[in-house]
């Protein structure tokens, strides 16, 4: 054997091991499960392939969790999970699984929307695979994921993504995510597939208002702010505004959906259902660009000098200090601006009212932190027990 | 965390330039960056090795490497079907005694095989032999030839529609690659027919070289070669992309990959001669191996950039920099940081740059395709000058590479650099070109 074969061999083991070793953690993200504890209000866990049948056996059939008060009232659809890497949204939509009893009107929750974005991470990002946050019985893991679903689940992608039904032009890759895929079609890929069957649902179970949770980088101008379609946009103004003067120290803005940019939830929804449609942002610094150290850390505390510096050179559209913006602060917003917009809702509407009780506010969350609100699931009856 | 970014970037710097000393390629001198990097981080910062972050790093560009594969594969099959050297041979029969229509001809013949893949050295690789030994003919001297080819082969990887440092910078701003067409198609035109024309416009010596002598001095096209036989795969090929956006809901989406293999296909079925495919094949992966490992390991560096923050850095102190400085330095700073890291530049900076001129109210795409031609000058400049050495070997140029090819190219460089930097300036104003 010549020495160039050698080294072609040694390079070619090393290669496979590297593989080999990189290979488990890419199978334990992409396989581990989360747990959910149902909650006292949970009275029904679907699938979304009730809706669309094409998802069933694909990684996006995911659990349609409905919390039904049993008494009149309005139907809202909280959707978290999105975009997987911004994981105050499907934290949020899961401390409202497993705490919130509705006393009058019907919650429905997805806290997974887009699965297969939450089963591998993003090239290039250096994003954690997972993340653990700590709670009084111990620590409970969750994905972290990219924005967009899965290579592995959709591919290819078209040469560019041309939007169902404006016939916008798109980034190619945008046709894995899910907030750049509404309102969806039936014969179309995976996430088209997956919006089809949530706009499907919102038809079939009546739906009064969907709320789709974000976060964003500070760099981003659409920041802290609720963005609203045209038919809730006086219920946006209005918790705006409350939630201003009387919860936040940041304050929380407001926006009108632009009518000429298509796929996203708060323009499609409103527009392919009958339903009003609200667009939540909070700031997340591991989104940036600019940021330092990319770790567990930066997701769950939000902490980053780089971000703070870009902030001193008025460069960001969100404040930011040494504090940084901490995952409790995240999710009680986005908690306190849902529960909010409902008050708003059922204040406007009161033959659809929905009231919700059993979940923390803004304060209670940064007080005593998320893990608070999670449930220990080996302490759970198996029956009360979902996997996302 | 500024300090052990800066730590990082040391390392960095100071593990590739060793490589180089010990005299590894530029791919590996990467790779041997990113190790150490990983190394530092993980021993310093996080505890652990961070082998994941370099294995899926190599996979970012995974898209992109096969288009480029498959790209160069279709151009390579073309060329040896004979379809190449039958458009040259058409073009200097039927117009070798109209100079101007010649080389302006000569310039898309140049533009078409990059703006297809993305890579200048596809067409340097295809069709730049038989180009230069037309331009030979018109009595350009071998510098200016060596010159004209690179020139052109450097605008033909910024031409639309496939621009990798477009592409990649897009991606990473979370921005649609659409709108790119109009202003790359301005800017890069300009670029290669001013590079033609200034370089090629007028004959070296007196020699007048019939237009028997100048066919004489090409290859033969193969019997039964014609036109469709060399359109029928373009068209092919632009079919499918069409069909994709007419019938958007109802036509399979296949990706470019498989449209290029479909293309390649049609060469096969229609060349007048018997293709040695698997040989081709082979040799496309092997001609294109440096490139695609640089586009690998670039993939693997930037996520152990990003991931111990020295990506960060690199962007926080390009963003806060004064747009005046950035408008008088960009055109020397990219194709500088090019010759240095080729694509990896567009991620590394381009990225940063595009949000900053976004959030001073420039047009993104605009500002964006400036960059995106002003990169591949770069391609002639130590310490990689992949593009430009591709081209002085494939002519078998024996003039001195630097005071003679490289400064060749400069007037054209310096035309291009300013059409760019005014693109950059008045990017608002000539939002209208990305539609």
């Amino acid at each position: 054997m010549d020495r160039l074969t050698r080294i072609k061999w040694i390079a070619a083991v090393l290669c496979a091991a590297s593989a080999l070793w990189a290979g488990v953690e890419f199978y334990e993200m992409r396989h581990y499960k989360e747990p959910v504890v149902l909650g006292p209000g949970v009275t029904q866990v679907q699938k979304l392939s009730a809706y669309e049948p094409s998802l069933a056996g694909t990684v996006n059939d995911c659990n349609v969790y409905i919390l039904d008060s049993g008494r009149p009232g309005g139907t809202v659809l909280l959707i978290g999970g999105t975009h997987p890497e911004e994981p105050a949204t499907n934290l949020t939509a899961q401390i409202f699984v497993e705490n919130a009893k509705p006393e009058a009107g019907r919650l429905i929750v997805v806290t997974r929307a887009n699965t297969s974005g939450s089963l591998y991470s993003r090239n290039g990002e250096a994003y954690p695979s997972f993340y653990e946050i700590k709670t009084s019985w111990g620590s409970k893991k969750w994905r972290l994921g990219d924005r967009a679903g899965s290579p592995l689940d959709s591919w290819p992608d078209p040469e560019v993504y041309v939007h169902y039904p404006s016939r916008q032009l798109l980034a190619y890759m945008d046709i894995r995510n899910l907030n750049r895929c509404w309102p969806g079609r039936p014969n179309g890929l995976l996430v088209e597939r997956t919006t089809y069957g949530m706009a499907q649902m919102i038809r079939s179970l009546g739906v009064d208002v969907v709320v789709d949770l974000h976060e964003a980088e500070l760099e981003y101008a659409v920041e802290n702010t609720i963005v609203a379609h045209e038919k809730a946009q006086e219920i946006a103004a209005m918790a705006s505004m409350m939630l201003t003067s009387t919860e936040f120290e940041v304050p929380i803005g407001m926006e009108f959906s632009p009518t000429a940019l298509h796929g996203l939830s708060h323009r499609e929804v409103g527009d392919h259902t009958p339903a009003m449609s609200l667009l939540y942002e909070v700031a997340e610094p591991l989104l940036d660009r600019i940021r330092g150290v990319t770790d567990q850390k930066l997701v769950l505390e939000g902490k980053d000098d780089f971000v703070v510096e870009a902030g001193k050179h008025k460069l960001l559209y969100a404040p930011i200090d040494e504090n940084g913006w901490h995952i409790d602060v995240r999710v009680g917003r986005h908690i306190s601006t849902f529960l909010q917009c409902l008050d708003i809702f059922s204040m406007m509407n009161p033959e659809r009212t929905i009231t919700i009780t059993g979940v923390p506010r803004y304060a209670e969350v940064k007080e005593k932190g998320v893990g608070a609100f999670f449930h220990d699931p080996s302490k759970a009856a198996k029956d009360r027990v979902e996997y996302d | 965390m500024f300090a052990h970014a800066y730590m990082i970037l040391g390392i960095v710097v100071a593990a590739f330039l060793a490589a180089k000393v010990l005299r590894l390629s530029t791919e590996l001198s990467m790779l041997a960056a990113a190790f150490a990097a990983a190394v530092y981080h993980g021993v310093v910062w996080s505890g652990e090795f961070p082998l994941r972050h370099i294995v899926e790093g190599t996979f970012t560009y995974f898209d992109v490497c096969l288009i480029f594969i498959s790209a160069t594969f279709f151009m390579a099959l073309v060329k040896e079907s004979g379809g190449v050297a039958f458009i040259v041979r058409r073009i200097v029969g039927a117009f070798h005694s109209h100079r101007f229509i010649c080389l302006l001809l000569l310039t898309f013949v140049m533009l078409i095989p990059g703006a297809l893949t993305g890579s200048g050295a596809t067409s340097v690789l295809t069709v730049g032999a038989l180009v230069g030994s037309v331009l030979s003919a018109m009595g350009v001297d071998e510098t200016r030839k060596a010159a004209a080819i690179f020139m052109t082969a450097a605008m033909s990887a910024a031409a639309p529609p496939i621009n990798l440092w477009a592409m990649m910078a897009a991606a990473g701003a979370n921005m649609p690659y659409v709108g790119f067409n109009g202003p790359l198609a301005v800017l890069s035109l300009l670029g290669a027919l001013f590079s033609m024309f200034w370089l090629a416009g007028r004959a070296s010596s007196d020699a007048h070289i019939s237009r028997e002598d100048a066919l004489a001095r090409l290859p033969e096209a193969p019997e039964g070669m014609n036109w469709l036989r060399v359109l029928l795969p373009f068209v092919v090929f632009g079919g499918l992309l069409a069909a994709g956006r007419i019938w958007p809901f109802d036509f399979p989406i296949i990706g470019l990959p498989m449209i290029f293999m479909l293309s390649a296909c049609m060469v096969w079925l229609l060349s007048p001669v018997k293709l040695r495919v698997w040989r081709v094949l082979s040799d496309t992966v092997r001609n294109l191996l440096p490139l695609v490992g640089i586009m690998v390991v670039v993939g693997a560096l930037i996520q152990i950039l990003a991931l111990s923050g020295a990506r960060g850095v690199i962007s926080l102190h390009v963003v806060i920099l004064p747009l005046t400085t950035l408008f008088a330095t960009l055109f020397i700073i990219l194709p500088v940081s090019e010759g240095i890291l080729q694509y990896a530049v567009a991620p590394l900076l381009g990225v940063p740059l595009i949000m900053l001129f976004n959030m001073k109210g420039m047009d993104p795409i605009v500002a964006l395709s400036a960059m995106s031609v002003l990169w591949p000058l770069g391609d002639c400049l130590p310490p990689t000058a992949v593009i430009g050495r591709a081209a002085v070997m494939e002519l078998h140029y024996e003039g001195r590479y630097y005071s003679d090819f490289v400064r060749a190219c400069l007037i054209p460089m310096l035309f291009i650099a300013v059409c760019c930097t005014l693109f950059l300036i008045y990017s608002k104003q000539l939002a209208f070109l990305a539609v």
